[in-house]
């Protein structure tokens, strides 16, 4: 009988796959791809020297809320996530984290810990997650086409104007070298670093304790001039227009890009994969001055109901300890609890001490429609800016942001 | 042969009408598994999507029933409508730029020659590539640094500076139908060969005979003729352009500007972007009529053809 | 004379229009596929360049493949994954399509015909809109996040097609035959297998293409499904690679995954492609 023989095939074929399934006895970890400089060598080095062991995932940025989300509405989240810190609330509002709060009141130094990230990781009166890896922006330039270009390569530029006299000068090299790069169609990433050019300025995005949105202010018609300029000029390549923020180190790293605003965790990458690319790390200014930053990052957090949470404290132990403190710091995160920072850092470079400084000013707008307005790819932030440093109509893609903004706002009470 | 017992006191015929009913019963066994797999991931699936678009359903947490309120959202709901909308003209579009290449190369190949069998085969070959590698591939192509359109063209000097195909509303949307059209013109070619080649020759001689001429032929002769194929060819190319998501997703990631979001697409960030399942479910009702309506018009349109 | 040979010039000219026409075109068709797999064989430095020309100009590499096997967990894990995932589905499509395309065209039960249609018009429903109840059914039965979840999600997306190939198959085969094997005692299965079977492999094969072809390229509900890095598929890491790495794309990578993925199919397509032409033209007909 072929007929049962096939049959028995797929049978097997999938019994087969139903036992691949079977569950690993190692505690899984998920992190983000922006994350992928420092967290596999923290994770080795804990399980080095740990009995508890575990392992770890990196999901790409742009899918990591979406799996986690899945995942634990079908019963098979991973037992610890580091996830951004600006959606802790919505997860710890749905009941998925474990309550972390005695596990935190129990650490001598829980003052010391990123306010930011306790902050957001703050629900109801209980703590739900805890600081795992910070990150602010900062604004990076290339050193050896500063010095092609004539520029001094240790200043980096402290105002708008001085951005873009260096980069026209950059530009000038000619070839496909650009000035300033920035991406063009990336919601998250411009909210990292095109924010704080507002910030520095005086000017705000959400408003009344994040329930108002206030896109139509003069500094944010300033930002965006500031960057039509640019664009205009030719200092910023074609393909920053469309770039979702999947290729944003693509031109830096090849010494194609002079200036480029971007995350801390950026420092470790290119100390780790771009040994070559000379850079300096300064902080992203405001209009006549002024510096600003968006303190981000993950959280450490345990998916609720798994009886994993003596599990996590020895991780966290070790994370806040100062070899923990210290592997992150190399790799590009900025240390996470206060009182030994600047020990973590002291052995690395002038540029992650900026990093450190930057993160220490850093704001982070909060909101349980964080995602909708700011990440989402379909959503109104990463639309109107795209319309306003490309397209013509300014005032339209304001208005039209402000009002789809304010939309979301209001329907998530 | 028990149920012999149970039938009706047929004294005639009783041994054949129980075959009957036994035959009935195999026959009902032979296709239970694959009822069982539809009823079960596409049946059930399908009332419960209508039941959570009743429903404020979070990913996480509790769902609330809210009656028909996501409905009335939905209609004011600008950005479904302008996907819908985008989507309409994209199937259009794309399904009159399919058939345009897809006949002709059917009545190419119609004739066996030499090498026509590696036309066909090389017509056909982009079919049999996945929407997800064309995407992948296709994305490539169109990047403004490492693909080849836009450098390509700057090379021989047709532009004046490295264009960013998917910067623009037009080039997006274009570079898009070319690359479905080349991913699907050699699927609707053979299913277009088939009816072409149902056709008999005599009726065709016929034709001539009465001096018709070759496009008189084709008009009265070949394209009545064909009309269940050019159905079957239609339906499938328009159902598919009315769901289509992976190349607007990976290629222009619904850009520039959310301008090539499709209703997939839309429902897609709406259900795992922002986690209102609800909601998402009842755009997908909605889509999902509109789908049904288009293809019972197109049925009509065209006349039943058995079985489909 | 004069005639014949304006005739037969006439038909040089007219070959050299048809072939000029159809080798342009071919080329067209086969270019982006030619031109994908060779920039898979360049340096990883070089493939960041515009392909112009194509071919690796510093000597061929196997450098973006060596750096795609990096991903994750390594690339055959995920070939492995999509592998069985795909020789599942194929495996379970053939068998249920086999015994449905038989029960329609051969039995009469009652609602038989609304029972085909339903089976049929599922292909109008758009499944990316069932894929919230779809994820939530797996997960009561413990199958969200596994690949037997995937492959019979898979199977049912690809019933419509194969019920009604398999009903069309069995329906062109004269009663006749079977009811002589009828006569001579044999049971239905065995009149199934072993006269039936032989006569619709050409539709067999169709399904079986065309399963392997749905279930190893598709992408959104794998997406959505797989929640394990671990158990990705192809396309769904391809998208993971796509999406970059640090920060900038590898472009040679993401060709030579191209090419892995496009390779079993164009190898399957070509080896097969009489019965899946002679099968889909089979069905297009009915």
């Amino acid at each position: 009988m072929r007929l049962l023989r096939i049959a028995a095939l797929a049978a097997t074929a999938l019994a087969a796959l139903s036992t691949s399934a079977l569950a690993q006895q190692k505690l899984t970890m998920w992190s983000r791809s922006s994350s992928e400089a420092f967290m596999p060598g923290l994770i080795k080095a804990f399980n080095d020297t740990h009995k508890t062991q575990i392992e770890l995932q990196i999901v790409p940025s742009s899918e990591m809320v979406q799996k986690y989300a899945t995942a634990a509405a079908g019963g098979s989240a991973p037992d610890f996530v580091s996830l951004d810190l600006v959606y802790a609330p919505a997860f710890a509002k749905s009941g998925t984290l474990e309550d972390l709060t005695d596990l935190a009141k129990s650490l001598p130094y829980f003052e010391h810990l990123s306010k930011a990230h306790i902050g957001t990781g703050t629900y109801e009166g209980r703590i739900y997650a805890l600081p795992m890896s910070a990150d602010a922006s900062v604004l990076l330039w290339n050193k050896k086409l500063f010095r092609q270009a004539g520029l001094d390569p240790d200043k980096g530029p402290t105002s708008w104007a001085e951005i873009e006299a260096a980069a026209g000068k950059i530009n000038a090299l000619g070839g496909d070298i650009r000035g300033f790069y920035f991406a063009g169609a990336c919601g998250g990433c411009n909210a990292f670093t095109f924010m704080p050019l507002i910030w520095a300025s005086g000017g705000d995005i959400l408003v009344d304790g994040g329930k108002r949105a206030a896109i139509d202010s003069p500094q944010m018609h300033d930002a965006i001039n500031f960057y039509r300029e640019l664009v205009a000029k030719g200092y910023v390549p074609e393909s920053a227009k469309t770039d979702s923020g999947k290729n944003f180190f693509g031109g830096f790293a090849t010494d194609k890009v002079g200036l480029s605003p971007i995350g801390a965790f950026a420092i470790g990458n290119l100390v780790k994969n771009y040994p070559d690319v000379e850079f300096g790390v300064t902080f992203i200014p405001g209009k006549e001055g002024g510096r600003a930053s968006f303190a981000g990052g993950d959280n450490f957090v345990v998916t609720a109901g798994r009886d994993n949470v003596k599990a996590a404290k020895e991780f966290l132990e070790f994370v806040y300890s100062i070899e923990g403190q210290t592997l992150l710091a190399k790799g590009g995160s900025l240390p996470t609890r206060g009182d030994i920072a600047a020990e973590a850092v002291k052995g690395l470079d002038q540029r992650y001490q900026i990093a450190t400084e930057a993160m220490k000013m850093g704001r982070t707008p909060s909101s349980p429609v964080y995602n909708d307005i700011f990440n989402s790819s379909t959503g109104p932030w990463k639309q109107m800016l795209n319309e306003a440093f490309f397209g013509d109509d300014v005032d339209g893609a304001l208005a039209k942001a402000q009002a789809s903004m304010q939309s979301i706002l209001d329907s998530s009470d | 042969m028990t149920d012999q017992q149970q039938l009706p006191d047929g004294t005639s015929r009783p041994r054949r009408t129980a075959r009957q009913r036994r035959k009935q019963l195999v026959g009902l066994l032979f296709v239970a598994p694959a009822l069982a797999l539809v009823l079960l991931f596409f049946i059930v699936p399908l009332g419960m999507a209508f039941w959570m678009s009743l429903h404020n359903w979070p990913l996480l947490g509790k769902p609330r029933f809210i009656g028909f309120d996501n409905y009335s959202r939905l209609l004011d709901d600008a950005r479904f409508w302008a996907s819908m909308r985008f989507t309409i003209t994209y199937t259009l579009v794309v399904t009159v730029a399919i058939f345009s290449l897809a006949f002709p190369l059917a009545l190419f190949v119609e004739k066996t020659r030499p090498l026509t069998k590696f036309y066909r085969t090389a017509f056909f070959l982009p079919v049999v590539v996945g929407f997800g590698s064309a995407s992948l591939l296709w994305a490539w192509l169109l990047d403004v640094d490492s693909g080849l359109f836009s450098p390509a063209a700057y090379s021989l000097g047709l532009t004046d500076k490295r264009i960013n195909l998917l910067a623009d509303f037009d080039t997006t949307f274009w570079s898009i139908i070319i690359m479905v059209v080349w991913k699907t013109a050699g699927f609707n070619m053979i299913i277009l060969l088939t009816g072409l080649q149902g056709i008999s020759t005599e009726v065709q001689e016929a034709a001539r005979m009465d001096g018709a001429s070759p496009w008189q032929r084709f008009r009265r002769v070949t394209l009545p003729l064909m009309r269940r194929t050019i159905a079957l060819a239609l339906i499938l190319s328009v159902a598919g352009s009315m769901l289509a998501f992976d190349q607007f997703y990976i290629i222009a990631d619904g850009g520039p500007q959310n301008s090539t979001v499709t209703a997939v697409y839309w429902i897609f960030s709406q259900s795992f972007g922002s986690f209102h399942l609800g909601y998402g479910s009842a755009l997908s009702m909605v889509l999902l009529a509109i789908l049904v309506c288009i293809s019972v018009v197109q049925l009509r349109l065209l006349r039943n053809p058995e079985g489909m | 004379m004069s005639r014949n040979h304006g005739s037969s010039t006439r038909r040089l000219l007219e070959a050299a229009r048809y072939h000029g026409f159809g080798i342009a075109a071919a080329l067209l068709f086969l270019a982006p596929l030619v031109w994908s797999v060779l920039v898979s064989f360049k340096p990883s430095i070089e493939a960041r360049q515009p392909p112009l020309p194509p071919w690796p100009v510093g000597g061929f590499s196997v450098q973006s493949y060596e750096n795609l096997a990096q991903y994750g967990s390594g690339i055959w894990t995920y070939a492995g994954n999509s592998l069985a995932v795909s020789a599942a589905t194929v495996a379970a499509s053939v068998l249920v399509s086999l015994l449905a395309g038989y029960g329609f065209s051969r039995f009469q039960f009652p609602l038989k015909n609304v029972l085909f249609v339903l089976i049929i018009s599922t292909v109008m429903i758009p499944f990316q809109s069932i894929l919230t109840p779809l994820f939530l059914i797996l997960t009561k039965l413990g199958l969200q996040n596994t690949l037997t979840g995937i492959v019979l999600v898979y199977v049912t997306l690809q019933l419509p097609f194969s019920t009604f190939m398999m009903r069309n198959a069995f329906d062109a085969v004269p009663r006749e035959i079977e009811d002589a094997a009828r006569v001579d005692g044999a049971s239905v299965f065995a009149v199934l297998y072993r006269i039936m079977l032989p006569l619709v492999l050409p539709g067999v094969a169709t399904v079986a293409i065309f399963a392997f072809l749905a279930s190893w390229n598709e992408f959104l509900a794998a997406l959505i499904l797989l929640t394990d890095q671990k158990k990705y598929t192809l396309p769904v890491l391809m998208a993971a690679v796509r999406s970059g790495q640090f920060g900038t794309i590898d472009w040679g990578a993401v060709q030579s995954g191209v090419t892995l993925m496009m390779a079993p199919c164009l190898a399957l397509f070509l080896l097969l492609q009489r019965y899946y032409i002679r099968g889909l033209t089979a069905g297009a007909v009915k």
